[in-house]
């Protein structure tokens, strides 16, 4: 606040015009960002919640038929449910597997080890490439006589046809997922591992305790800030995955719906029935379960850590 | 925990164990890339061959050729460069100008644009892609390159990392400035700017990184294939020729190659980058 003991040095008047002179730099410079958050992020989200209440196909006229109708049609859809049960158990399973992979890689990486370096790209490699590269990346090597059915076949397994099997398909993106984002998280819980102090450690191993009990008593409590933020963009990047069941299933959410997520479902409803009132209202449903889980997982990993 | 290094045979055992699950875990995450490469150099009859061969004979590289031939390869590398160019230099100059406003100036009403920014980091665009839809659809915006820019052309993220590293540069570089009558303008260009450039080159790596491999965005507003990008027009190539992994695999080579580049090059700065998000 030393800025504002250089201008208490103006009379009254000065400092008044000094003031008014700052608001105006600072609304000039955040005026164009502010417009195309409003514009691309902010007013879409409440814009949603309007949609949500029309029965229009982009070509008629649209017209107000209600919350209640869309909802109520949107909330009996059997597809609905599916997408609704794909998404979360694709959560469920993705988040906390590659938060877990990525925390155990970078506790080992933290180590005094040779060739970190090379290790650290290695694992960090997948998260730079797009999702359209390593979605045919995945629909190549989960082929019928792909790379992973080879691999099985020399234990003697005769593997599935992983991506045109109802039941293997969401499994097979998991997987993808996981594979695609664990070393993005693990290069965040490296960060914070190397911000807890190295006293603590040293304090603990001269009272004795033994490896696993530094990592459950001391490394896991003090990464809660990193742990919160993996859980939290975890949880947003899976809850609304789209692009892998996009283009594994060639856009149709197959086979047998079983890799139709909420995301793919909005997509559907827009692009392929037409249906932009029902589409929005999967928006909002969208918004909702991902706002319940962030205040959950707030209330569970949110609050500041005490050395 | 570098510098705790117990000695004794149980301590070498463990560094043993580690580096064994270390070079396991390597190996899985490398494997799907030697995988394709190893694709993109075989002729088609030799891709089907099960059980799987890693060792292309021979070595076709004409497969590169042929790919860039058969599709549209050239059009949807410049139409990527055009729209991940934009994005990167408006994210500088937008992202930038609103972090320091944010980080270093008092004004009225600056709590509540923190907190419409930060709560936009919350609001994922596959989330609101309908509603993006229709806007960019009602400004006349779709199947243009602006369709394309205009939505990435800030980021909460990046205002947000700015943020950061502007609230570090100390007080007393500016306080000088504010003394000699510089306006705010010439304070951030020509004191605060230079101060914060490794910062602005994550950001630039992070924008740059995010627009090339954006998949949705194309894929809402291009559905004239004169505007697809490289990861779009990947997908809709495999729709197409699905049954020809081979030009497929050297697609993605070809696509994944300048990032590649650009992260070996800078790869402080991208894991720098992902700290600091992930610190704050």
């Amino acid at each position: 606040m030393s800025v504002v003991r250089v201008a208490r040095h103006e009379t009254r008047g000065g400092i008044r015009r000094w003031h008014r002179k700052e608001t105006a730099a600072a609304y000039f410079f955040t005026l164009p960002t502010l417009i195309l958050l409003a514009t691309f992020t902010l007013g879409p989200a409440v814009y949603a919640f309007f949609l949500s209440g029309v029965s229009w196909n982009l070509l008629n006229t649209m017209h107000w038929v209600g919350w209640g109708t869309n909802f109520k049609q949107l909330l009996t859809m059997p597809l609905f449910w599916t997408s609704v049960k794909n998404s979360v158990v694709f959560a469920a399973i993705v988040m906390p597997t590659q938060t877990v992979i990525a925390l155990i890689f970078a506790v080992i990486l933290n180590q005094n080890l040779p060739a970190r370096g090379l290790f650290r790209l290695a694992f960090f490699f997948p998260s730079i490439s797009s999702s359209a590269v390593t979605s045919l990346m995945f629909m190549w090597i989960f082929n019928k006589l792909g790379l992973l059915n080879g691999l099985l076949a020399w234990f003697g397994i005769n593997g599935p046809d992983w991506i045109g099997n109802p039941r293997f398909a969401l499994s097979s993106i998991m997987i993808l997922n996981i594979w695609s984002t664990s070393g993005y998280f693990m290069v965040v819980f490296l960060a914070g591992l190397q911000a807890i102090p190295q006293s603590i450690y040293e304090a603990a191993m001269i009272d004795g305790a033994n490896g696993l009990q530094r990592i459950l008593k001391i490394t896991v409590p003090l990464l809660r800030p990193s742990t919160f933020f993996i859980v939290v963009m975890g949880m947003i990047g899976t809850l609304q995955m789209f692009d892998q069941s996009f283009i594994i299933s060639g856009g149709t959410g197959g086979p047998l719906n079983s890799t139709t997520t909420i995301a793919l479902l909005i997509y559907q409803e827009i692009f392929s029935y037409g249906n932009v009132g029902l589409g929005a209202a999967a928006t909002v449903f969208l918004f909702v379960i991902v706002l319940v889980f962030t205040i959950l997982v707030n209330r569970w990993l949110g609050k500041p850590i005490e050395y | 925990m570098i510098s705790v290094r117990p000695k004794g045979p149980g301590a070498t055992i463990s560094r043993v164990l580690y580096l064994l699950i270390l070079i396991a875990g390597a190996i899985i995450m490398v494997s799907p890339f030697l995988w394709t490469v190893s694709t993109s150099l075989k002729p088609l009859s030799q891709a089907m061959d099960f059980p799987p061969k890693w060792i292309p004979h021979p070595f076709l590289w004409k497969n590169y050729v042929d790919t860039w031939k058969t599709v549209p390869m050239g059009q949807w590398f410049v139409n990527s460069s055009i729209v991940s160019v934009a994005s990167v230099i408006g994210n500088l100059i937008l992202d930038s100008l609103a972090g320091y406003a944010l980080a270093r100036i008092n004004f009225r009403g600056k709590t509540i644009v923190f907190f419409v920014i930060v709560s936009m980091l919350m609001i994922p665009f596959q989330a609101i892609m309908l509603p993006v839809y229709i806007i960019l659809r009602d400004l006349r915006l779709i199947n243009s390159y602006a369709g394309i820019i205009l939505p990435q052309l800030v980021s909460a993220m990046g205002v947000f990392l700015m943020r950061q590293s502007f609230l570090n540069v100390p007080n007393e570089i500016e306080e000088s400035a504010i003394m000699d009558g510089a306006g705010r303008f010439r304070m951030f260009w020509q004191i605060s700017l230079p101060m914060v450039m490794p910062a602005m080159l994550t950001l630039a790596l992070m924008i740059f990184m995010g627009s090339w491999n954006n998949f949705l965005l194309p894929l809402l507003v291009a559905n004239n294939q004169n505007f697809w990008t490289l990861p779009l027009g990947m997908v809709m190539f495999q729709q197409q020729y699905y049954t020809n992994w081979p030009y497929l695999m050297a697609a993605a080579v070809m696509v994944t190659v300048p990032i590649t580049i650009l992260f070996l090059i800078f790869q402080r700065y991208f894991i720098q980058g992902i700290a600091t998000s992930g610190l704050k």
